[in-house]
């Protein structure tokens, strides 16, 4: 049985849907990238898995009950979010962040046990945040911050983690790093990931499978390997611009890259 | 938890306690524990216009506090306070309708101007509620209608500023710069319960709190029931701050002063912490400022909002030229 499934999702802000009738499946232990042009649905999508917004039709299901039919509590022992790294401030010491994400596994006063420590504990560890466990939040750069974001979410200890564009405000020392660490956090805790990303190269690198949106409806899904088939051509329908595809003498990994060509403009 | 937060509680709980112990001697007269023995209209002085002023006070200023806390995190906004949603206009014109109806007496050990003080508050927040509702019941449409609700009482209050003889206008005007001068047993004997209520209910939704000034997406996927627990606290928070102002008035800046200055002492607390310092600065805060108001100026005494009020300008120019750029949300 796949760890989720939408079927005909439909969901947008208004009248008119952003997201269209989007019929998809994860299975657990799965790492996917949800790539499209802006405005095309894609952090419309993570927001409908994380109940954020409701879908106007259709439904999204984890382990095969609607993700809207959970209490609150229990939805958060089996989704976790890492929404989008807009600089946001935050109060509380990175211990005391961190130790939030345990919220789902608390009684009402919140009091955190033993299991808690030790779940906060690993997650900073994981995350590489713990040598600045006891600093303000406000006082990190913000490739520090989005670590820490994400140890908060580790900490939560849910099945399935979705991320939206994790990285995009992160320069490449910030970038690599929290790719390692998401890597270490796979390798730790089997935990399935959902990530919105602009970034191409990271998409076909970092993770396992490919989500395409185009105006709201799928239009790619599958492995990297079969996506990596389709280039150049299938980044071309995605984006509508050209992209250029480099290899790497040292070993052999693709990279492509956008550009336009001198006579015309966008297609 | 981190030893500078525990020295704050304790310093704020001894200077809690020694005021509450110490200003009810303090006055235009200064008493004595001897002379409250040995003399009946000291002792009356004491126990029946100090004690319940101090305990009034103390309760207020702690009331407000913790209510601008909870409204500074619900709305992620540093400036918001216990009257941000209108709800100190809803309580001047119930007060005001009522002082200018000539309506004297009291009912169940309250005044009647403090009934309608506190009928006003409650109206003017379950109107707040239900247009807020209406909308989308985001935190921007609570704050949006709170304005509306509270500019729609304050222009009917002018009405009645108007249409009044000047001796209610005074009245009126009194009234809304707020003071404990009013504060009675009876009335503190009241307004307790409702008071003990919602403080029980703002305690154990304290958690909930930490959570919603992460924001509310996270707060959602953590596993919070945002809108529930935010309409709880906005109903807890309600009745609170209806129960002091109806005793006390609309008393300005104490909730929007204590818990930045506790922000300050403490080191990136948690809403735990800071709504004990918050409400121990504030008791603190409040009672001490009343003992002023009542010795600064005799025979006379000054309503204690304008002590306030005079406190406040001066704290926020410290904290705009202060050298640490800490923020807050």
């Amino acid at each position: 049985m796949p760890l989720l499934t939408t079927s005909a999702l439909t969901a947008g802000y208004g009248a008119a849907p952003v997201l269209r009738e989007v019929s998809w499946s994860v299975a657990a232990n799965e790492r996917w990238a949800i790539i499209g042009r802006n405005g095309s649905g894609k952090s419309t999508l993570v927001k409908c898995l994380a109940s954020l917004i409701a879908p106007i039709l259709g439904e999204a299901t984890i382990e095969g009950r609607p993700v809207a039919a959970y209490a609150p509590r229990e939805r958060a022992r089996l989704i976790s979010y890492v929404p989008q790294a807009t600089g946001r401030a935050i109060p509380y010491t990175v211990r005391d962040y961190v130790m939030l994400g345990r919220y789902a596994w608390q009684g009402l006063l919140a009091l955190p046990t033993r299991d808690d420590h030790s779940a906060a504990d690993k997650a900073m560890k994981l995350t590489d945040v713990a040598a600045f466990a006891e600093r303000p939040l406000t006082t990190l750069s913000g490739g520090e911050a989005q670590r820490v974001f994400l140890a908060g979410a580790v900490a939560q200890q849910a099945k399935l983690m979705l991320l939206d564009e994790p990285t995009s405000f992160l320069d490449p020392h910030h970038d690599a790093m929290f790719y390692q660490v998401l890597e270490r956090i796979h390798a730790e805790y089997e935990v399935t990931v959902i990530a919105v990303t602009h970034d191409v190269n990271a998409a076909l690198n970092r993770y396992t499978h490919v989500l395409a949106l185009r105006e709201g409806s799928v239009f790619f899904a599958g492995n990297v390997g079969q996506f990596m088939a389709k280039t150049p051509g299938i980044l071309e329908d995605i984006y509508s611009v050209k992209f250029r595809r480099f290899t790497s003498p040292d070993d052999g990994a693709v990279m492509f890259a956008p550009w336009m060509s001198c006579a015309g403009g966008l297609p | 938890m981190k030893m500078r937060d525990v020295t704050v509680l304790i310093a704020l709980s001894v200077a809690a306690l020694a005021a509450l112990v110490i200003t009810p001697l303090m006055g235009m007269r200064m008493l004595s524990i001897g002379s409250i023995m040995a003399d009946e209209q000291t002792r009356y002085i004491f126990t029946s216009i100090r004690v319940p002023r101090t305990i009034a006070a103390f309760l207020a200023g702690g009331g407000l506090a913790l209510c601008g806390m909870v409204y500074q995190a619900l709305f992620r906004n540093p400036l918001a306070d216990p009257f941000t949603l209108g709800i100190s206009s809803g309580a001047s014109l119930g007060a005001a309708l009522c002082i200018a109806g000539g309506i004297g007496g009291s009912l169940i050990g309250l005044s009647l101007v403090s009934v309608g003080a506190f009928a006003g508050a409650l109206a003017a927040m379950a109107l707040v509620y239900v247009f807020a509702q209406l909308k989308s019941g985001s935190s921007t449409s609570l704050l949006l209608a709170g304005v509306i609700v509270g500019m729609l009482c304050s222009s009917m209050l002018m009405f009645v500023y108007y249409i009044s003889p000047l001796r209610y206008t005074f009245q009126i005007i009194r009234w809304t710069m707020g003071g404990v001068d009013g504060a009675t047993m009876d009335a503190i004997a009241v307004m307790a319960p409702l008071f003990a209520g919602s403080l029980a209910v703002v305690v154990l939704l304290l958690p909930k709190l930490d959570q919603f000034v992460t924001g509310e997406d996270i707060a959602t996927t953590r596993g919070v029931s945002v809108a529930r627990s935010r309409n709880t606290l906005l109903i807890a928070t309600s009745v609170m701050i209806a129960a002091v102002v109806a005793v006390c008035g609309p008393i300005a800046f104490v909730g929007i002063m204590a818990p930045h200055a506790c922000r300050m002492m403490l080191r990136a607390p948690k809403h735990t912490m800071l709504a004990a310092t918050s409400f121990l600065a504030g008791g603190t805060f409040l009672t001490l400022s009343d003992t002023v108001a009542r010795s600064i100026a005799p025979p006379t005494e000054i309503p204690v909002g304008i002590i306030t009020a005079l406190c406040g300008g001066p704290f926020f120019l410290w904290i705009l030229f202060r050298k640490s750029h800490q923020s807050y949300f």
